[in-house]
């Protein structure tokens, strides 16, 4: 088999894999700060300010290594 | 379907050794947009009464919402007299970032997103990773500042200081991935399926919507690593 072949197929699987694999934490991650912001939301609505702003922060960290894993498949797809 | 992202324009030489590559239309870009934002703001400016007990017009009321955006929703919860000091980086950490992510959106040639470059982006974090060392030792000395990094405990160290290093590289990874991956699920999506209708719905969510949340997350982690510094 030729080994150019099967090195463009890892790639794509590669890829497929990383990024499907790294989106399950993010996805669990930020359902859980949504959810326990919403939590809060409702307990206390005049909080719901601070309250939002700290979510957006605390989403943007949990995204990260869903990004990473984004980085890695671009890098996978175009770059290798 | 790279060349939607500019890409082979890329310049490539060898500095000393080792290969710089840049790309004239990302900074081109780049400082097209901090020119128009200047261009933008002295315009606004120049509208504003000189009389602050005038009647409100349009213009004043929109500086002043942002102002109150700023204050309240950025800097909210800062000491007052650190978040005086950091009101016109926050500004124009945001506007700018949220211009760049917009450029990407005009339907021009060329027209891409400067964020999409890794280079902008790490080039931002790494301004505000000097800005987190800059304000910390500001606001408490150098010793007291470096005394920082032996907290909670002295063996923490290395943690510390590579907890450092990462913060920065994933501040600007975020950023650029989010928009890198939105252009390129755009491009994709306009290039091979649907070339009419859904790439203009594509840009608007990722566009337009996500480029506004990036640039919010993008302002509040840089004031929370410079506030968890200088606090």
């Amino acid at each position: 088999m030729d080994p150019q072949a099967l090195v463009e197929a890892a790639k794509y699987l590669a890829a497929g894999i990383c990024m499907g694999i790294g989106a399950i934490g993010p996805g669990v991650g930020e359902g859980i700060i949504g959810a326990h912001a919403l939590d809060a939301m409702a307990r206390q609505p005049e909080m719901a300010n601070t309250l939002l702003r700290t979510m957006v922060i605390a989403d943007a960290i949990a995204e990260t290594t869903g990004i990473y894993s984004l980085v890695v498949a671009i890098v996978l797809i175009f770059v290798v | 379907m790279l060349e939607h992202l500019g890409k082979e324009l890329a310049l490539r030489f060898t500095v000393g050794g080792v290969e710089v590559a840049f790309n004239p239309v990302v900074v081109s870009l780049a400082l097209g947009v901090s020119l128009a934002l200047m261009g933008l703001l002295l315009w606004v400016r120049r509208g504003l009464p000189s009389d602050p007990d005038a009647p409100l017009s349009r213009r004043a009321a929109a500086v002043a919402w942002a102002v109150e955006f700023f204050r309240d929703q950025i800097l909210g919860g800062l000491s007052p007299t650190l978040a005086e000091r950091l009101f016109p980086l926050v500004v124009a950490l945001f506007l700018y970032v949220l211009a760049c992510n917009w450029a990407g959106v005009l339907p021009l040639p060329y027209a891409v997103s400067p964020t999409q470059d890794l280079n902008v982006t790490l080039g931002l974090a790494l301004m505000v990773y000097v800005l987190t060392h800059f304000y910390g030792i500001r606001a408490k000395g150098v010793l007291r500042h470096l005394k920082g990094y032996l907290e909670p405990f002295p063996f923490l160290l290395p943690l510390n200081i590579v907890g450092d290093f990462g913060r920065t590289l994933s501040h600007g990874f975020r950023l650029f991935g989010n928009v890198l991956g939105g252009a390129l699920l755009t491009a994709v999506v306009a290039g091979k399926f649907a070339p009419l209708v859904v790439p203009a719905g594509l840009n608007v969510w990722f566009g337009l919507f996500m480029g506004l949340i990036q640039a919010l997350v993008f302002t509040l982690l840089a004031v929370a690593y410079i506030r968890a510094s200088a606090e």
